[in-house]
């Protein structure tokens, strides 16, 4: 209040001084000298408290001229026009620069404001670039709070109508300012009679939901559209902050997600090594012995067995831990049913018969998993065949279908689902020794290169294995 | 016979490796890193190396690509690491061959023979043979048990790689790089349609084939 009364004070002052000053000199400055200097207390009038202290300058000061100075002098009469017209013309320019002064004033206080503003923001920026996200997003909030106010960040869709310091009118403000993305509330067109301000962390094309809500003033005055404007601006900053905070927690997570997938690679490949090595010894040893003692080839056939099991649990588990990467080519059926023959041992007795086409087209697949997936099925077929194995393949409906069929007891149409899953053994099958892992992978694999498998009826008795995949496309090799 | 340098760091493995090389009359010079199977071939009188990948000083793959840049003794990766992309490396930089942990000592000895035979050069005559096969590169001619076959220069190119490296496999990469130019190390498909065809002409039955054999994801050898 006081600082309101100050200009008008000093004007009147500055009024009085000029009309003392060129009543006293009056025969020395003649009249129209004296009429401008009375324009001195109205430009300050008007600079230093705007439109109303250079009103009251122009008024005080036409009065004073014509009081003091106009003859007759010391009475408010005026006997000659020109004396007439000029106070209306001190009135006049009184009122036209003081009106000019104050615009000016104004110009000159909000390019001070908006100065104010941007170095405001740069420094919020500045803040929040420095370090990692979340420390900084935080550092950030404590500095707009130290400067405007308290900050609450409310994230998307999460109004916290547990908060005591919302009323019922924030929470719409709220629930509007997160779903709309206009700034709401205190100070603003929408739900004016509200205690905060809520501020998009995002403008409006970005519709992030995220807001943040800011205490209105302590000294009870509302916030002009500028400094709207500017809030509005603090708030965008405090949003891409928090963007690239999500961005750096989910650089972390996928971060965090290779050196577990990393850690546990590297762990099955020592695993499986640090148990071969033991393994290549004794069969090494074993086989030595073996030509001379059928308990040494007992022993060999146990530990040749361990091996496998070992291999499929490394396998099972890369299944397991979704680190397969298939490398699809195009491979030869003939050269895959050759390898996958030669690599599985097959028990005198049993005879194996293969029928694949020498022109079939090619298939696409990984060569290395399709070469698991081929071992364990004819593994499978041997385990269980009392005479007979048949390893078929030919060309339906634009797919190659192979088929592994043994003479065995067979598979019951409801244990079929079943044989797929790990460590399944079915009963009666006790004799037939196996880790309970070879078909689970041979399922895992196949899903991995994209192609499918089921058990067909077999009418001579014996289960029949179809395994289904995609033609490779052709090329001009 | 010849003198074999065994590179592993487990004992167990090199006295098993001493018994399996003896059986054919080899005498093995162990050693547990790469260190020492350095300072072992440049004394000289190396006539193989068996070397394990995992070894405790320097990657095995390293060891393989150092020994290249000295000697030209075949080496034969005897590894327990599965990884085919591990083999194919080796095989790439220059290893003879490989047999994975737990290998069958027989089938050791029979590559070593393969890589031995290779290392002292192709005998005198010009003419190379493996098991059925015989190719005179000279008059550029394939036989096949006695039989004259009519191949097309890339089946001959092929064939007469693989020959060469009797019983050795070959590498996708090294093949297509030998036959059909570095500019295709990548085309697989042009080889197995190759091999396709060679089979269907040197082969008895070429759906079951016995002389040309696939190891998967990594190349083809004779058998």
């Amino acid at each position: 209040m006081q600082r309101e009364v100050v200009p008008y004070l000093l004007t009147l002052t500055g009024v009085a001084g000029i009309a003392g000053l060129t009543s006293a000199f009056l025969p020395v400055l003649g009249l129209a000298s004296c009429a401008l200097l009375f324009l001195l207390p109205v430009l300050y009038g008007a600079t230093r408290g705007g439109l109303g202290p250079g009103l009251l300058a122009a008024l005080a000061g036409a009065g004073a001229y014509n009081f003091f100075l106009l003859p007759p002098r010391f009475t408010f009469r005026v006997h000659q026009l020109d004396n007439l017209v000029g106070v209306f013309v001190l009135v006049a320019v009184a009122l036209v620069t003081s009106r000019l002064a104050t615009l000016l004033m104004t110009r000159e206080a909000e390019a001070v404001e908006r100065a104010r503003a941007s170095s405001e923001e740069a420094e919020l920026s500045a803040v929040l670039s420095a370090g990692p996200a979340p420390a900084a997003l935080a550092t950030g909030i404590d500095w707009i709070e130290r400067r405007h106010g308290s900050v609450r960040l409310l994230a998307e869709g999460a109004v916290p109508n547990t908060d005591a310091a919302f009323s019922s009118l924030d929470l719409s403000a709220a629930a509007w300012a997160q779903h709309n993305g206009d700034v709401t509330g205190h100070g603003t067109a929408v739900m004016a009679a509200a205690d905060w301000t809520f501020l998009p962390l995002a403008p409006k094309s970005r519709r992030a939901g995220h807001v943040a809500a800011l205490a209105r003033p302590a000294d009870g005055r509302v916030r002009g559209p500028a400094e709207m404007d500017h809030l509005a601006r603090l708030a965008f900053l405090l949003g891409q902050c928090r963007d690239r905070q999500a961005l750096e927690a989910a650089r972390h997570e996928r971060e965090r997600l290779e050196a577990a997938d990393h850690l546990r690679r590297t762990f099955l490949a020592s695993l499986a090594h640090d148990f071969r090595t033991p393994l290549t010894v004794i069969t090494g040893r074993l086989a030595l012995l073996a030509q001379d003692s059928p308990e040494a080839h007992d022993a060999l056939g146990a530990a040749r067995l361990l091996d496998r099991m070992m291999t499929d649990l490394v396998e099972a588990a890369r299944i397991e831990a979704g680190s397969l990467a298939p490398v699809i080519d195009a491979v030869d059926l003939v050269d895959a049913a050759g390898a996958a023959l030669d690599a599985v041992g097959i028990s005198p007795g049993i005879r194996v018969r293969r029928s694949i086409p020498a022109d079939l087209p090619f298939v696409a697949a990984d060569p290395v998993m399709l070469h698991h997936v081929l071992v364990n099925l004819i593994d499978n077929a041997l385990r269980h065949a009392t005479g007979s194995v048949d390893l078929t393949a030919r060309q339906v409906d634009g797919m190659v279908m192979v088929r592994v069929i043994d003479d065995g007891p067979g598979i019951a149409q409801a244990e079929r689902a079943r044989v797929f899953a790990r460590f399944v053994q079915l009963e009666g099958s006790d004799r037939v020794r196996g880790s309970g892992l070879g078909l689970a992978i041979v399922k895992g694999f196949v899903d991995a290169m994209g192609m499918t498998i089921r058990i067909d009826d077999n009418p001579p008795g014996g289960s029949c294995f179809v395994l289904t995949m995609p033609l490779a496309p052709e090329s001009g090799g | 016979m010849s003198r074999i340098l065994c590179v592993d760091d487990e004992p167990a493995i090199l006295r098993l490796l001493g018994v399996v090389l003896a059986a054919d009359g080899h005498e093995a010079v162990a050693v547990a890193d790469a260190k020492a199977a350095m300072a072992a071939l440049n004394r000289g009188g190396i006539d193989a190396v068996l070397v394990d990948l995992g070894l405790p000083d320097r990657d095995g793959l390293e060891l393989i690509a150092a020994i290249r840049t000295m000697a030209t003794v075949p080496i034969i990766v005897v590894s327990a690491r599965g990884e085919v992309e591990e083999k194919v490396a080796a095989l790439d930089l220059g290893a003879a061959d490989y047999v994975t942990k737990p290998f069958d000592g027989a089938e050791l000895r029979a590559r070593l023979r393969a890589a031995l035979r290779q290392g002292r050069g192709a005998d005198a005559g010009g003419e190379l043979r493996h098991g059925p096969f015989r190719i005179a590169p000279d008059r550029h001619e394939a036989e096949v048990s006695g039989r004259i076959v009519a191949l097309t220069p890339k089946e001959y190119a092929l064939l007469q790689a693989l020959v060469e490296a009797g019983g050795r496999v070959l590498t996708h990469a090294a093949l297509l790089e030998r036959v059909w130019g570095k500019a295709h190390r990548e085309n697989v498909e042009y080889l197995r349609v190759a091999v396709r065809s060679l089979r269907l002409k040197v082969e008895a039955d070429p759906s079951q084939p016995a002389l040309i054999r696939n190891e998967p994801g990594i190349g083809y050898r004779l058998a």
